[in-house]
C-alpha cells in the first residue's frame, strides 16, 4: 500500500492557521524519506462553510483535502472533532496522523489515539524514518532531556508537532477537495461550545517590545523582582516572566512569555533565573540576541542563548544595570 | 458528586538527573520524588468544590510503583478522603495508553462525576493521559482549564487558548478536566491533616483485579517505547562568560551594543 500521511489542518473562522503549513511541509519531507510520494500527502479540515480554506490547502501542498463540513462542527468541540477525525482516519488508514501541538491539537489528539487504539507522541520537534519506521523526537523533563520514541509499528503513528518543527510547504499544488458529511449531530455531543473571549486585558504589550528582561523561578519572590525591573528600566525595555512567576502571582499573567503566554521576538532578550522549559523557549527563541543568566550551568536556556553567565543573578543583574547606566552616560 | 483526582509521583525538578545505563530513561536511584506540580492544582480544585458543598467525596488515584503511595499519602494529608493505588510489577514499561487503560478500569464503576487531572506530568511531559482516559470511558474532556463551574448534570469550564484567549465549554457529566497551573493557590498539608491521613484508606489494586493483564495495560503490551534519552544537543549553545561580576557586566554591555545597538 502506498505511503500516506494525514495532516489535521486547523482553521478558525475560515483562516488556516500557520501550524498547518508546517505540518504539510513535514509530510512532504517524510514522503521522500518513507519512499512515498507527494500524492500521499493528505489533509483533513474540519468546520462549517469552509470551502475557501479547503481550496487554499489544496493549493498549498495537499494532494487531497478532505473537508469534513457540518453544522455541528462549526466550532471546535472535543468529541465532535474526535468523531470526525477518527472516522476519516479509519477510512484513509494513513501511516502518519499529524496534529499541531496547539490548544485544540493537544486537546483532541489523545481522544483520537485512544479511539484508534494506537500510541501518541506529543509535542514533537522532529520525525525521521530509521529502518523503515518513523521515530519521533521530543523533550522530556521540561527540556532537560531529548527523548526519541518508536511507536511499535502502529498504524497510524499519531503525533502532535511543536511549532517550528518543520519549514512550511512553500510550493503550490493542484490538489483535489473531497467534501464529506461526517454525520456528527450536535444533539449527540457531550461537549458544547459556548464562546471564545479575551482573558483579562493587560496594560503591557510585550509582543512589540524591542528589549525584554525576563525573570523566572530563580528570583525567589515578588520583592526580589526589583533587580529585573531595574535592568529593564536602564535598558528602556519591558519586564517579562516565565510561567511559574505569573502562577505564583509575582507578576500579572500579561507578562508571561511562552506557549501559553505571549510569543516575543525582541532585538535583545535577557533571561534571568529561567531554566528554559520548552514552553518558555518556544515563546522567545525568535529573539535577535539572547543573554541567559542562571546558577545551573546545565539549564536548557543556555542551549538557545547567544551569551550566558553561570552565576548568582543577584550579583550579575545589579552589576549589569550599573554598567548599562555607565555606558549610556 | 464524587470527584477523583488523578495524581502522579514525579522526580523533584532539582533532583540530580542522569541517564540510565541503557540510555532509555533517567537513573532513578539518586532522585527524590514528590507530587506532580500540575496535580496539586487539580487536587486543590477538588477540595475547594468539596469545601463549597458541591462535592461529597474526593478520591486520589495514582498508577505507580510502591513509592507512589507517598504521593497518595500527601494527597490524603492535604484533604483527599481516600486513595486508590494501582500497582503491579507488570506495569513497568507501560506506555501512556496502557496506563490510561488501568486508570479507566479502576474508576469506571465508582460513579465519579468529575475526573480531575493536571495538564501534564513534569517527568515525561506527555500531556495525554486525561484525554486517553476520557475516550476509553466515552466521556468528554477539556484541557488547560483555568476555571471550573459545576452545574446541574454539567460542568462549565474555561480552556486556555493562545494569546490570552479562553474558550468556554459546557460538558455533560461525568467529564474529564485537565487543569492548567495557576487556576488556584494549592494548599499544603497541615499537621492535623498529616495525622488524619494515617487513618485514611489507600486501596491497592493490581491489573488482574481490574480485569486487565500485562498485554492490555502493562509493559509487555506497550507499543510506544523510548529508543534513547540524551541531554539536549549543545547546538550553537551559549558562549559562557566568566569572571568577577563587574567585568562580566562590562563585557555583556559591549556585546549587546555590538549585536543589537540598543545601548
Amino acid at each position: 500500500m502506498a505511503w500516506k500521511a494525514l495532516v489535521v489542518a486547523e482553521q478558525e473562522n475560515g483562516t488556516v492557521r500557520d501550524a498547518t503549513w508546517e505540518l504539510i511541509g513535514l509530510a512532504h519531507r517524510l514522503a521522500g524519506e518513507a519512499g512515498g510520494g507527494a500524492a500521499g500527502v493528505k489533509a483533513l479540515v474540519i468546520g462549517h462553510g469552509i470551502d475557501a480554506a479547503a481550496a487554499e490547502i489544496a493549493g498549498r501542498g495537499a494532494a487531497e483535502v478532505i473537508q469534513a463540513d457540518g453544522e455541528a462542527l462549526a466550532q471546535y468541540t472535543c468529541d465532535g472533532y474526535d468523531r470526525a477525525i477518527e472516522a476519516v482516519a479509519q477510512a484513509e488508514a494513513p501511516d502518519l496522523l499529524l496534529f499541531g501541538h496547539t490548544p485544540n491539537g493537544w486537546d483532541v489528539a489523545p481522544l483520537v489515539a485512544a479511539g484508534l487504539g494506537v500510541p501518541l507522541a506529543t509535542e514533537c520537534s522532529a520525525v525521521a524514518y530509521e529502518g523503515g519506521r518513523p521515530l519521533f523526537t521530543r523533550k522530556a523533563f521540561n527540556g532537560k532531556f531529548v527523548q526519541v520514541v518508536d511507536m511499535g509499528g502502529a498504524r497510524p503513528a499519531v503525533a502532535t508537532m511543536q511549532r517550528g518543527a518543520a519549514a512550511a510547504f512553500a510550493g503550490t499544488t493542484a490538489g483535489a477537495v473531497r467534501r464529506i458529511d461526517p454525520r456528527v449531530a450536535t444533539l449527540e455531543l457531550k461537549s458544547r461550545f459556548i464562546t471564545i473571549r479575551k482573558g483579562e486585558a493587560g496594560g503591557v504589550d510585550l509582543s512589540q517590545a524591542p528589549v525584554i528582561v525576563s525573570g523566572g523561578r530563580g528570583l525567589g519572590s515578588a520583592e526580589k523582582f526589583s533587580v529585573v525591573r531595574d535592568l529593564a528600566e536602564a535598558l528602556g525595555g519591558q519586564v517579562g516572566a516565565s510561567r511559574p512567576v505569573t502562577d505564583a502571582g509575582w507578576l500579572p499573567h500579561q507578562h508571561q512569555i511562552g506557549s501559553s503566554g505571549v510569543t516575543v521576538s525582541p532585538k535583545l532578550y535577557i533571561a534571568a533565573g529561567i531554566s528554559g522549559a520548552i514552553q518558555h523557549i518556544v515563546g522567545m527563541r525568535g529573539s535577535g540576541f539572547i543573554v541567559a543568566i542562571n546558577k545551573d550551568g546545565d539549564a536548557p536556556i543556555f542551549g538557545v542563548a547567544d551569551v550566558g553567565v553561570v552565576g548568582d543573578l543577584f550579583e550579575i543583574l545589579p552589576a549589569l544595570t550599573r554598567a548599562v547606566r555607565e555606558a549610556r552616560g | 458528586m464524587k470527584i477523583v483526582v488523578l495524581i502522579k509521583q514525579v522526580p523533584n525538578t532539582d533532583s540530580p538527573f542522569r541517564v540510565n545505563g541503557a540510555g532509555t530513561w533517567v537513573d532513578e536511584s539518586n532522585l527524590t520524588f514528590g507530587l506532580n506540580d500540575y496535580d496539586r492544582y487539580a487536587l486543590e480544585e477538588a477540595l475547594r468544590l468539596k469545601d463549597a458543598g458541591r462535592a461529597t467525596e474526593v478520591v486520589a488515584l495514582s498508577v505507580g510503583p510502591e513509592r507512589a503511595a507517598t504521593a497518595l499519602r500527601t494527597a490524603l494529608a492535604t484533604g483527599a478522603d481516600r486513595a486508590i493505588h494501582v500497582r503491579d510489577d507488570a506495569l513497568t514499561g507501560a506506555d501512556p495508553l496502557g496506563i490510561a487503560r488501568a486508570i479507566a478500569a479502576a474508576i469506571k464503576d465508582e460513579g465519579f462525576g468529575l475526573i480531575l487531572a493536571g495538564l501534564q506530568a513534569d517527568d515525561d511531559n506527555y500531556t495525554q493521559t486525561p484525554g486517553l482516559v476520557a475516550r476509553l470511558l466515552g466521556r468528554p474532556c477539556a484541557t488547560a482549564v483555568l476555571k471550573i463551574e459545576p452545574g446541574d448534570g454539567v460542568v462549565r469550564v474555561e480552556r486556555e487558548l493562545e494569546n490570552q484567549r479562553v474558550q468556554v465549554v459546557e460538558m455533560t457529566l461525568p467529564a474529564v478536566v485537565a487543569v492548567q497551573t495557576g487556576l488556584n493557590e494549592p494548599r499544603y498539608a497541615s499537621l492535623k491533616g498529616i495525622m488524619a491521613a494515617k487513618k485514611k484508606e489507600i486501596r491497592t489494586v493490581g491489573l488482574a483485579a481490574l480485569g486487565l493483564d500485562a498485554a492490555a495495560a502493562g509493559g509487555a503490551g506497550a507499543r510506544m517505547k523510548t529508543v534513547r534519552l540524551s541531554p539536549p544537543p549543545k547546538g550553537k549553545g551559549a558562549e559562557i562568560l566568566s569572571g568577577p561580576a563587574a567585568d562580566v557586566a562590562r563585557e555583556l554591555v559591549r556585546r549587546i551594543r555590538e549585536k543589537t545597538g540598543v545601548i
